[in-house]
């Protein structure tokens, strides 16, 4: 444990730091009431904060697998059209010995949003189940999580470049697939996910001994 | 009143930090970045915030790539991708790229210009707190970097393909992308919130 004593927090003192501007305020003057700097909402802890990130993690789960066995773009050539999945287009980049680039989107469409659904799960259990973790540890997994969110658009974004500039009908175009509206809406549900957790309730339940 | 300041990661309650700028303070706790002070943050940001603003113009006007498969010529600009994806009965994805890569890059630039505007020349607006929360909010879905490594994906995936050229439209683009990241390094939020403060209660 990286924190032998426990450690004055604002909650267990009676204050409330607002979520926006950083202003902390005592807990008496701030019940239901607007931050005075910023007029944000004052919560001590972000509102229903495990429940929603339960529900954003659930569906992103859900729309992981739609996102992975459906193609995410129609590549037609000289009449001949052919399916491409995320996986697909990856070992299609390998074959042509563009392995950098394969790695890159390996890493930006598969890795990324698996790790962050795995993370956020992690995240979840530990707060639900009060697990005793090395809080420090799992706050800077959770700032990795937040930070590459959104890094997973790039699949995206490289299609609607693609699909604009390859198109000659007849003889190349390329066509979303219905993979890559499921795989958009687990980049934006994970990032949502992300950004109503609050790394707070990870320290909240830790016990400490001297 | 004893002023406190208290983590956002960890929730740890500290008293008032100060930093020198060039250096900076963590949170003894969970290592939090607590204060990053940054040489003239307001000067940079609000003359960045400029700059970016009107190289918005050529970045979404002008062709950015170009390309030539079996003698068919072919331009597309920033908003092409939003119009094929519209074509083909993509809406939620077109809304989606329309909104991070063309939007939401322009609603942020134009935030961080009327904040910094106003604290640099010192005008009072009660909007200032309202556009800051939302620059903070929206910062996280503004994805020109992202945008910027789609376009090289793209364009290796191209290569092979066909004839590529680029046009004007991606060296205004890629200078849209350096000052978007110099802003985000320059803008100094914390001292940004001090200002704000001081107008509310001197």
């Amino acid at each position: 444990m990286t924190t032998k004593r426990p450690l004055k927090t604002a909650l267990n003192q009676g204050f409330i730091r607002c979520h926006d501007c950083g202003e902390v305020i005592k807990i008496k003057a701030a019940q239901h009431q607007s931050c005075r700097i910023c007029h944000a909402k004052l919560n001590a802890r972000k509102p229903e904060s495990l429940q929603r990130t339960t529900a954003l993690v659930i569906s992103s789960f859900c729309l992981y697998i739609p996102a992975n066995i459906f193609p995410i773009m129609l590549v037609t050539e000289l009449g001949r059209g052919e399916p491409h999945t995320i996986i697909g287009g990856i070992y299609a980049l390998i074959k042509s010995d563009m392995i950098p680039i394969a790695l890159l989107v390996l890493i930006a469409s598969i890795l990324v949003p698996l790790l962050k659904l795995v993370g956020l799960s992690i995240l979840i259990f530990c707060v639900y189940y009060q697990w005793q973790v090395n809080a420090r540890l799992l706050t800077i997994m959770y700032r990795v999580v937040a930070f590459v969110g959104r890094w997973s658009m790039l699949d995206i974004f490289m299609i609607s470049i693609l699909i604009a500039l390859v198109d000659i009908r007849g003889v190349a175009q390329v066509i979303a697939g219905p993979a890559a509206t499921a795989f958009a809406a687990v980049v934006v549900l994970t990032m949502l996910a992300a950004k109503f957790f609050d790394p707070r309730l990870i320290w909240d339940h830790q016990h400490y001994h001297e | 009143m004893v002023k406190f300041e208290a983590c956002p990661d960890c929730d740890v309650l500290l008293n008032p930090i100060s930093a020198e700028s060039g250096s900076k303070v963590s949170c003894p706790r969970c290592g939090y970045t607590l204060e990053r002070p940054r040489q003239q943050s307001l000067e940079r940001t609000l003359l960045l915030s400029i700059t970016g603003l009107i190289l918005f113009l050529p970045a979404n006007l002008l062709p950015m790539l170009g390309i030539q498969i079996f003698g068919n010529r072919h331009e597309g600009s920033l908003w092409s991708g939003v119009f094929a994806l519209i074509n083909q009965d993509m809406w939620a994805v077109a809304l989606l790229v329309l909104l991070s890569s063309v939007i939401l890059p322009i609603v942020n630039m134009s935030l961080a210009f009327l904040v910094s505007f106003h604290l640099y020349f010192d005008k009072p607006n009660r909007y200032l707190s309202f556009w800051l929360r939302w620059f903070q909010h929206l910062n996280e879905w503004a994805m020109l970097e992202v945008f910027a490594l789609s376009i090289i994906v793209a364009c290796v995936k191209l290569s092979s393909l066909a004839d590529l050229h680029f046009g004007f439209g991606l060296y205004a683009f890629t200078a849209l992308l350096l000052v978007n990241a110099m802003l985000a390094n320059e803008l100094d939020e914390r001292l940004f919130w001090r200002l704000i403060a001081r107008q509310v209660d001197p």
